[in-house]
């Protein structure tokens, strides 16, 4: 698939007027209605700047210090698949004959602008992405293998990958996408996705970019009648990372389920910012995230269940359970409930302590070293999680990554 | 034999265990009967290394070893077993995980090679069979969901395994059915041998008339009030403990 594309040191990240340098001679072969789109995102983060603690979904997270920091050079991102795919294509080279679902993606607000008017993220994307990909699963289609995306920071640069994802009706496929890359990088990542009726879509996510990188990734979903979302995302790396999804369930007897590991060390902060708009009757969301913080590191979980008048028989839960390992180690979580309807099952939870004095102890009276008494607890503190992955395969493999983390 | 001299031990500057010596050489199996809040599941936790209770006199030794000095996972490979009044749950780790990674940390530190899975499957078939555990139950989170019978008889199942000299009971008896009680007598009893010995810790003389002891001791207010042979078990089943109460007052 797409070679990437050599650095382009003209243009420079700069902090408050970002959009300044988009490329010009790309921007030129667009499409007018696209150019446009652009243009709007620009003059908004023009506007806005990037993200600061004074705005309420970011009190935690301060992107613009840590963008402010770098000095960093935009570059095409380097997405690579494991194999090629009649149904997977190059965003760049279909900008100018792009189907209408994409289209009316690429030129739709950010999910959430309207309430938050905080999608600055989200704008910086649509104001300079070159690249991603396309992936129009066809109706009725049952792919058994899945799409292997590896998506890699490149060390002095920032990258503004876009995905369009659409899920047709009763299809059935897998994305497992892989983060990673070296040295210095800012990875802004929008992706959009279409879960047609009855469809189901398995995303799995690991993150294990080095603690120079920062990581930032918008998630947009909207689950039609039937269909069924499950995503995974493993947060191991970057010095801070920001994962936001916004879920939107127009259909009924529909299903969201969302679930993280979060495994950080040193200074890391690792934000985890959901909102699921329940828009229909009779469906589910479930989101299940698991923390394990250990020197200095900084865990954030907002969620946030969003029950319209019309979704009555919502089942919603929403829970997040974090292990400190240091006294250091700092946990925010803000779980919120908005409810309109009044037919509906909904909680939310949140849990923060350390490793439990007695379970240890018994490890150790069977002879199991005190390292690895820990390890193991650690391990089945994150089973909950593990275990709720329908892809064996991944299961496997998120296992094996937290098994190499608490080695590490 | 397992030695113990003049044991003293607190939780948060509580005085638990006031001065207990015992000596129970190998091949036998010694009881320790005594009221609720006596001190006999600190006295277990202290045998096994627990580390929030802190002994401020007294020795324990297993064959002439300094127990004290060791951590818990030293005194498992020592020898030492200690069957939990309350087995815990450990959540997401399979029975058989379990059992592999406790049989081999113990054979590492023993100096010994880890053995393969297959091996240890034998192993595990060999010791499972009568205790009457099933594969699925070994399949399962340790612990999690059993019922009460279930946890102690998985607690004999890792005794069985990890082949300790030393191996304490606490309570194994209490909330069995009496045939539950009988699959864990038989698995004790089927462990006893010239080399190993066994603190069998219980509330009521029913365990002891499966798991026949040599000697039975009274722990009352953390003393050890009186020592006997096994008639001293049916002598309090028939008194009870008030007497042993007043006296250590
Ligand atoms: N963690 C603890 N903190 C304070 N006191 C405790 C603690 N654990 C046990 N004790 C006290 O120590 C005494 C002995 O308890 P225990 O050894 O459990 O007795 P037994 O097993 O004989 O019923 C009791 O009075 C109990 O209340
Ligand atoms: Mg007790």
């Amino acid at each position: 698939m797409a070679q990437p594309t050599p650095i382009k040191k003209d243009h420079k990240l700069d902090d408050y007027n970002i959009a300044t340098n988009c490329n010009s001679s790309f921007n030129a072969a667009l499409p007018e209605w696209l150019k446009s789109a652009r243009l709007n995102a620009y003059t908004d983060v023009q506007q806005s700047g990037l993200p600061t603690p004074k705005w309420e979904r970011f009190k935690y997270t301060n992107v613009a210090q840590s963008i402010k920091n770098k000095n960093l050079s935009y570059a095409p991102a380097d997405i690579s698949t494991e194999r090629d795919l009649n149904f997977v294509t190059d965003l760049t080279s279909n900008l100018n004959a792009l189907p209408d679902w994409a289209k009316s993606f690429l030129s739709s607000a950010p999910a959430g602008q309207e309430k938050y008017q905080d999608m600055a993220l989200w704008d910086i994307n649509s104001a300079l992405f070159e690249n991603g990909l396309i992936v129009n699963i066809l109706a009725h289609s049952d792919q058994d293998k899945p799409l292997n995306l590896t998506i890699k920071g490149r060390n002095g640069c920032h990258t503004q990958p876009r995905f369009l994802i659409n899920a047709g009706e009763n299809s059935h496929f897998t994305i497992n996408e892989t983060h990673e890359g070296e040295g210095d990088f800012w990875h802004n990542g929008v992706t959009q996705i279409h879960v047609g009726k009855n469809a189901t879509l398995r995303h799995y996510r690991f993150q294990s970019n080095p603690d120079n990188a920062v990581h930032t990734q918008n998630t947009a979903v909207t689950i039609e009648e039937g269909g069924t979302y499950e995503c995974f995302t493993m947060t191991m790396g970057s010095g801070l990372s920001r994962n936001q999804i916004h879920v939107s369930i127009i259909g009924s007897h529909a299903e969201c389920i969302l679930n993280g590991i979060n495994l950080l060390k040193h200074e890391q902060i690792g934000d985890t910012t959901i909102t699921i708009e329940h828009k229909a009757p009779n469906c589910t969301s479930h989101q299940n995230y698991r923390s394990v913080l250990n020197d200095q590191s900084n865990g954030i979980f907002q969620g946030k269940v969003h029950v319209h008048q019309i979704a009555q028989k919502t089942d919603g839960y929403q829970k997040s359970d974090t292990l400190l390992l240091s006294d250091t180690a700092q946990m925010n979580t803000k779980p919120e409930l908005e409810i309109y309807a009044d037919d509906v099952k909904c909680s939310h939870g949140t849990t923060t302590g350390k490793l439990e004095d007695t379970p240890l102890f018994y490890l150790r009276s069977r002879g199991i070293p005190e390292d690895e008494a820990r390890a193991l607890l650690i391990q089945s503190f994150l089973g909950d999680i593990t275990e709720r992955i329908s892809d064996e395969h991944i299961r496997e493999m998120a296992i094996n990554q937290v098994i190499s983390w608490l080695k590490a | 034999m397992l030695k113990i001299n003049n044991l003293h031990a607190n939780i948060d500057d509580t005085k638990i265990l006031k001065g207990i010596s015992l000596e129970i050489p190998d091949g036998e199996v010694h009881a320790i009967m005594g009221p609720n809040g006596s001190g006999k599941s600190t006295l277990s936790y202290v045998l096994a290394g627990r580390e929030d209770y802190e002994v401020t006199e007294g020795s324990i030794a297993l064959d002439g070893i300094d127990m004290l000095e060791l951590s818990p996972e030293e005194r498992a490979a020592a020898g030492i077993f200690l069957a939990f009044q309350y087995p815990v749950e450990i959540p997401g780790v399979q029975g058989t995980t379990f059992l592999k990674t406790a049989l081999n940390a113990i054979r590492k530190q023993r100096g010994e090679s880890e053995l393969d899975a297959l091996d240890f499957l034998k192993l595990m078939k060999q010791k499972t069979k009568n205790l009457g555990i099933s594969d699925e139950m070994l399949k399962r989170a340790v612990n999690v969901g059993f019922s009460g019978g279930e946890k102690k008889r998985n607690e004999v199942l890792q005794m069985a395994m990890l082949d300790p000299k030393f191996c304490v009971l606490d309570e194994t008896d209490s909330g069995l059915d009496i045939d539950a009680l009988k699959i864990v007598a038989d698995g004790v009893n089927a462990m006893r041998a010239e080399n190993r010995s066994f603190l069998v810790i219980t509330h009521y003389q029913r365990l002891l008339d499966y798991i026949k002891p040599d000697k039975v001791h009274v722990l009352a207010k953390g003393r050890i009030v009186k020592s006997g042979g096994p008639e001293l078990a049916h002598e309090l089943e028939e008194k009870g403990y008030a007497e042993f109460l007043q006296e250590a007052a």
